[in-house]
């Protein structure tokens, strides 16, 4: 068994291990010719499935398996892997290989990377302000002495050398008949497809919706007649065929809406569809005009984990079958190659009124 | 008066600075006056690690002077509470915006202490603030003589030096949940490997091998040989030390100064740490981890040794406190408990590192038409939209329940506090505080 690769689009893979890790801490990896999947299913909330290209994020990718079909499968900590790739952002090189040491299998990835000597130069040696040597943030001003250090000619200076850092991660090899029993959610037809507006704009309202839910119920005990347990406040979210969104709390002492309009309703293809896009499910609600709304509720917290996707600065399409599913869409962005497309699936747990 | 001194606007900043980093060490600072010179020492609970600063009377001062007495002949000293003086050294700011940074800063500070048979054992800051403002804070101390660990030139036969910003941007890639740092070499491939790894026992899950998945990320970074000044090192020779104690060090020598020089022998002997600028010299000197309990760590199942892994960590050698028999002191509760009742009454009470003040009086703030403006409201944004931009923090979920992914990560350089800069905390019973304004009216001259 062999894994062995380079890494490219590490502040895409990056941010892609911290949406995920905003759910789970565990995620399956399983690796093939051509695909990288990653699954991540807790205990309670939603899952995620991500589906990559192997060249969205490898470079020189080299997998060998006795397994059908040269599959590898892999559970790892996404905390660890979100620190490694961390190192790995702004390396001149950063390569990735399964391994062992200790007899313990390890995902080991291989850095070269300078220390940013520039960021600190032109702090003084005692600075007023102190205490908050942070590196980084040099691009906030494009003509400080950041970029146009001067340096003194001295002949004992050292020349900087690359450094290399090694990451371990610890991962559990998996046998893939335990993988093959881990099941894609299979969801009908839904009733409205629509693209999310910007979800920073979707999360701050939605968070600040939460929030509000928590504080109204403190210290009021039980459950608010529609915002579910004081805890874990459910939030309404409905969208119609005609290019609007709806984001409902009812709590005890409130009920507040945000409705986004002019919003894309994407068109299916037929030609994947089972049926007559006459029939479909779409087509009715789009018919019976924009007061067909398609709703579903999701817990507060858990819709927050959800829309921390959107740091992959990705297309985002919301599935909604009525008082049933909802489900994510998220198209990651492949600046290198548009034909593949990476997809992000969020099965977002929902709950019945 | 015994000592009378000045520091100007860079001591302060120097002295903080200093404090600050000795406080992620120790409760208790030893302060010591010579003519020339202010050393500042701390041990820290299980004299594993002794800091040792010295400042130049003539650099930071802006008027210095040691008068000896009959008690105190060449030198005084005293030993203060670190959080004390802190607090007396805190750089005012004004809210959260920071914009009257300039108005209350702290201009100077004057320092008198006063000791002596049937007098008030007492050193007095008063604070002078750019707006006017003074405050002045009379803190008490223990006469109680400096601890000077004692490390051996002539032993420490490996050595280097290197930029402390380089090293310190280094464990930037370590993760959080390790606690040991292994610096060790190699010949053949000329580098110096710095591992950080973990001797703490993963909690069990319910199987077995998801323990394996808690393990935290094991990180080595190769630094190649000709990065370093005067590299004298045995190959192979693996020394082990605390990565908390190793950061809290490169925090501060970032500040100070851009090399840091490292002399070491062998495992279970101290490793000398210093750098310098300017008329401040900055030494520490840390226990290594002993090399059987390195082999065990490196090589056996950690869960079965563990224990007494950890436990083997030898003192340090002091020049005054010989007293000590314990010599392979423990790190656990056990060992301390033998320890306490050793320990100096005063000693014992902060032993428990109490995190917050006894008590607190917050006074009414100062007129507003006479100081600074009140800060700003509020900075943090609670409105429906928040501005876009690539800030990450923003795609973090609400009220998350995992704990902290940089819980272990110890950047401990943040002030909490972001309070308005004329509330005032007593942080000890033993401190009296004064304040007092020296503004004059705010029509004054309007009317000339």
């Amino acid at each position: 068994m062999r894994f062995k690769t380079d890494l490219k689009n590490i502040r895409t893979f990056s941010k892609l291990v911290a949406a995920l890790n905003s759910l789970e801490k565990i995620a399956w990896v399983r690796l093939d010719d051509d695909t990288v999947r990653f699954t991540v299913i807790p205990d309670t909330g939603s899952q995620v499935w991500a589906s990559l290209s192997v060249d969205l994020i490898f470079d020189n990718y080299h997998l060998q398996s006795n397994e059908a079909n040269n599959t590898i499968n892999l559970e790892l900590p996404l905390g660890p892997l979100q620190r490694a790739l961390r190192s790995a952002q702004g390396s001149n090189q950063a390569s990735l290989r399964l391994t062992k040491r200790d007899g313990i299998p390890m995902l080991s990835m291989t850095i070269h990377a300078m220390t940013k000597e520039g960021a600190q130069e032109a702090r003084g040696a005692f600075g007023a302000g102190g205490m908050r040597g942070h590196n980084g943030n040099n691009d906030l001003d494009p003509f400080g002495d950041d970029l146009f250090h001067q340096e003194s000619l001295e002949l004992t200076m050292k020349r900087e050398r690359e450094k290399v850092i090694t990451q371990d991660i610890p991962v559990r090899v998996l046998h893939p008949d335990t993988v093959e029993t881990i099941m894609q959610p299979k969801v009908r037809e839904p009733d409205v497809n629509i693209q999310l507006p910007p979800l920073l704009q979707l999360k701050a309202i939605s968070d600040r919706f939460t929030k509000l839910a928590l504080t109204t119920s403190a210290g009021r005990g039980g459950s608010g007649p529609g915002g579910g347990n004081a805890q874990n406040p459910k939030l309404e979210i409905s969208a119609n065929m005609h290019g609007s969104l709806r984001l409902r709390l009812v709590a005890e002492a409130l009920d507040i809406t945000s409705v986004w309009d002019g919003l894309e309703n994407p068109d299916l293809d037929p030609s994947q569809l089972a049926m007559p896009l006459e029939e479909h499910p779409s087509t009715r609600f789009k018919e019976e005009g924009p007061e067909k709304w398609a709703t579903v509720r999701v817990d507060g917290k858990d819709w927050s984990k959800v829309l921390s996707v959107g740091r992959l600065e990705g297309r985002v399409i919301a599935s909604f079958s009525d008082d049933h599913a909802l489900i994510l869409y998220v198209y990651i962005p492949n600046y290198d190659d548009s034909s593949t497309e990476d997809v992000v699936t969020y099965y977002v747990s929902s709950y019945s009124a | 008066m015994v000592v009378n001194f000045t520091l100007n606007e860079e001591g302060i900043s120097v002295f903080h600075d200093a404090l600050a980093c000795m406080f992620k060490f120790s409760d208790e600072v030893c302060l010591e006056t010579k003519k020339d010179k202010l050393t500042l020492t701390t041990l820290n609970l299980s004299k594993s690690a002794y800091i040792c600063f010295t400042f130049a009377a003539s650099r930071f001062f802006s008027r210095y002077s040691f008068e000896g007495n009959a008690q105190y002949r060449d030198r005084f000293f005293c030993q203060l509470h670190i959080r004390s003086l802190l607090s007396v050294f805190r750089p005012r700011q004004g809210g959260e915006s920071g914009r009257d940074n300039r108005e209350t800063t702290i201009e100077r500070c004057d320092v008198a202490i006063d000791d002596g048979p049937g007098r008030k054992s007492r050193l007095v800051a008063r604070i002078n603030c750019r707006n006017g403002i003074t405050a002045e804070h009379s803190l008490s101390f223990e006469p109680m003589a400096p601890t000077h660990a004692k490390f051996d030139k002539t032993e420490a036969v490996n050595h280097w030096t290197i930029s402390s910003r380089t090293l310190r941007q280094l464990m930037d890639h370590f993760g959080p949940g390790i606690d040991l740092l292994d610096i060790n070499t190699d010949d053949e491939t000329r580098v110096v490997n710095f591992t950080c790894f973990t001797e703490k026992v993963q909690k069990r899950g319910a199987n077995a091998n998801e323990a394996v998945l808690k393990k935290p990320l094991h990180t080595n970074i190769a630094v190649e040989m000709d990065e370093f000044d005067d590299v004298e090192v045995e190959d192979k020779l693996h020394i082990i030390i605390s990565v908390k104690d190793f950061r809290a060090i490169l925090q501060h020598a970032q500040i100070i100064s851009g090399e840091l020089a490292i002399s070491y022998s062998n495992p279970g002997r101290p490793m000398k740490l210093s750098y310098n600028s300017e008329g401040i010299l900055c030494e520490f000197i840390l226990m290594t981890i002993g090399q059987d309990d390195a082999i065990s760590q490196k090589h056996k199942n950690p869960r079965a040794n563990s224990v007494a892994a950890r436990g083997a960590r030898p003192e340090l050698d002091s020049g005054s406190r010989r007293g000590s028999s314990v010599v392979n002191a423990t790190r656990n509760e056990l060992s301390q408990a033998q320890e306490i009742p050793r320990v100096p009454q005063l000693q014992q009470k902060t032993a428990l590192r109490p995190r917050q003040p006894q008590f607190e009086i917050r006074p009414q703030p100062i007129p507003p038409q006479s100081v600074a403006p009140p800060p700003p409201a509020t900075a943090r944004s609670d409105s429906l939209f928040v501005p876009q931009g690539d800030d990450d923090h923003q795609w973090e979920p609400i009220n998350p329940d995992q704990e902290d992914d940089e819980g272990g990560n110890d950047r401990l350089e943040w002030n909490s506090n972001n309070e308005p800069v004329w509330r005032i905390h007593i942080v000890h019973p033993n401190i009296s505080l004064t304040l007092v304004t020296r503004t004059r009216p705010s029509f004054a001259s309007a009317a000339i």
